[in-house]
């Protein structure tokens, strides 16, 4: 498990594995409440608080259907479910990637003065992102409402995507705070690469109209898998294993890199913020 | 037991400026004289020698003060011991819960009310749930805040900030407390209190490390003293005697 804590001990510190496993678990609880704390602060600002990403959500599904229809040539009420779904999903990728790289960068001053655990840092980023994704889910349901995406049977499958997807946030979040701490050039980098990867992925073109010969483009795109675990089940279809088991692969791999880095970073961190 | 055994101990804190973290680097620190005693390059990154072959046997019941001019290694020492930064060589033994009283260790959330950041901090730190109340209402007594602690912190005057974070950075009585000097702010009122509370603060920790300047504050809380001068330990005894060496450094 990558998400060593570092209480007491000091932050090389070794711990039996039950520890590490409780200590895990409750900075996953205090991080939740963190980020909570965060969304009620959020909504003290303005009113609908992270409404407002919705809002800009919407703004963004609707344009991109209205763009995507007229140049592919389908009606815009067929394919709005499709990209619809695939930009809110997009939405808590990017926000992971690019929220997520700041993390040790924004909780600077905790890092530089206290011994707090680095997983708290994380799971504030990620679970930030899962409340205001929770909150763009509603555009799902007024989709529901007014037909535009059909309620189907295999829907509820969307959920072991939407966990996947999320249990993937904290090593990715933890891999890239640490690299953009010490780096500070990769953020910008990072957030270059997502908005390239937006266009990349198919969400708002279907990856079944692209030329066999360059099916490569979604075939070895890791992200697509990510997307299609959520978006397939909600419109209808059952995802196939392979999508699964490439998203596990990509998750022992993850967090086996996590496991590295922040073995190898963690000590030095308060001398990069 | 509680005990803080330094031995060896040598900090290099490398210098990532905006040009070495970068990825690509340009030429930066043209003019820095490295190659010092103080600053040396190792892989293309400026290092400060921060700490130098430090020695330091702290045992249950001492109350030791920091002094050195500014940029001694006080600071450095103060994290070193706390677990956050590491040490480069040498061997650093702590034994016993430890806090650092740092400029930032309490970061208030400005949004958030006093009362959430309380809960907040409380949470981060985990205060023993049963204790929670009692100490919600020492920090009330002591804050004097009243009704503020309903509002959100952005709007507090910076002295009732630093009050906030002060009582919540004083909450929690470690085994090991190590404060860096500059807590009190606020009003002299409060300065007082602020004062009064170290001490009772400081009387229930097991080992204290004070940071500090003044000679009047260690004297009154500190029964050993250690001299710092360029990241190297000059001295470790009694206080009186510290101070004659300090004023001896030039």
């Amino acid at each position: 498990m990558a998400l060593v804590t570092s209480s007491a001990a000091g932050i090389s510190g070794r711990h039996p594995a039950s520890l590490v496993v409780r200590n895990t678990l409750l900075n996953l609880w205090k991080s939740l409440s963190w980020a909570w704390l965060d969304t009620v602060c959020q909504y003290r600002r303005s009113r609908i608080g992270p409404l407002w990403e919705t809002i800009n959500v919407m703004v963004m599904l609707l344009g991109l259907s209205l763009v995507s229809s007229s140049i592919f040539g389908n009606s815009m009420v067929d394919i709005i479910g499709y990209i619809g779904l695939g930009i809110i999903i997009w939405t808590a990728v990017s926000s992971l990637l690019i929220e997520g790289s700041g993390a040790f960068v924004r909780n600077a001053g905790y890092v530089a003065n206290s011994t707090l655990s680095v997983d708290l840092y994380v799971g504030r980023a990620v679970f930030k992102t899962l409340i205001t994704f929770g909150h763009h889910v509603i555009l799902y349901f007024v989709g529901v409402i007014f037909a535009l995406v059909p309620l189907t049977a295999t829907a509820p499958l969307a959920l072991l995507g939407i966990i996947l997807l999320f249990v993937n946030g904290f090593w990715v979040v933890m891999v890239l705070s640490f690299i953009c701490a010490r780096f500070r050039d990769v953020e910008l980098f990072v957030r270059n690469l997502v908005q390239l990867a937006f266009f990349v992925t198919p969400i708002f073109w279907n990856y079944r109209q692209i030329s066999s010969n360059r099916q490569f483009i979604v075939e070895y795109n890791l992200l697509f898998y990510f997307i299609e675990i959520i978006r397939n089940p909600l419109l209808g279809e059952i995802p196939p294993l392979r999508h699964y088991l490439t998203v596990l692969a990509v998750t022992v791999v993850g967090f086996g890199l996590a496991y590295v880095v922040h073995r190898k970073m963690r000590p030095q961190l308060a001398f990069f913020v | 037991m509680t005990y803080v055994h330094l031995k060896d101990v040598n900090v290099s804190i490398p210098i990532y400026d905006s040009h070495a973290l970068r990825l690509i680097r340009l030429p930066a620190f043209r003019d820095a004289r490295v190659g010092t005693d103080t600053a040396s390059r190792s892989h293309g990154v400026i290092v400060i020698h921060a700490l130098k072959n430090l020695n330091m046997e702290v045992e249950e019941g001492d109350r030791v003060c920091l002094i050195g001019h500014n940029g001694a290694g006080k600071t450095t020492l103060l994290r070193v011991v706390a677990g956050i930064y590491p040490s480069t060589t040498g061997s650093v033994e702590v034994k016993g819960s430890t806090f650092a009283l740092l400029g930032g260790s309490i970061a208030l959330n400005s949004d958030a009310t006093g009362y959430e950041n309380i809960k907040l901090i409380a949470n981060l730190y985990n205060w023993p749930s049963d204790q929670y109340q009692d100490l919600v209402h020492e920090i009330e007594e002591f804050t004097e805040l009243g009704v503020y602690l309903s509002l959100p912190t952005r709007i507090y005057s910076a002295g009732m900030q630093a009050r906030l974070a002060f009582a919540l950075a004083t909450a929690q009585i470690p085994d090991i407390l190590l404060v860096d000097e500059g807590i009190g702010a606020g009003d002299a009122q409060f300065q007082k209190k602020a004062q009064a509370r170290v001490k009772q603060f400081v009387s229930r920790a097991r080992i204290l490390l004070l940071a500090s300047h003044s000679a009047d504050l260690c004297r009154a809380m500190c029964s050993k003293a250690l001299v710092l001068s360029k990241g190297e330990a000059v001295f470790f005894g009694e206080v009186e005697e510290g101070f004659k060496v300090y004023a001896g450094l030039s």
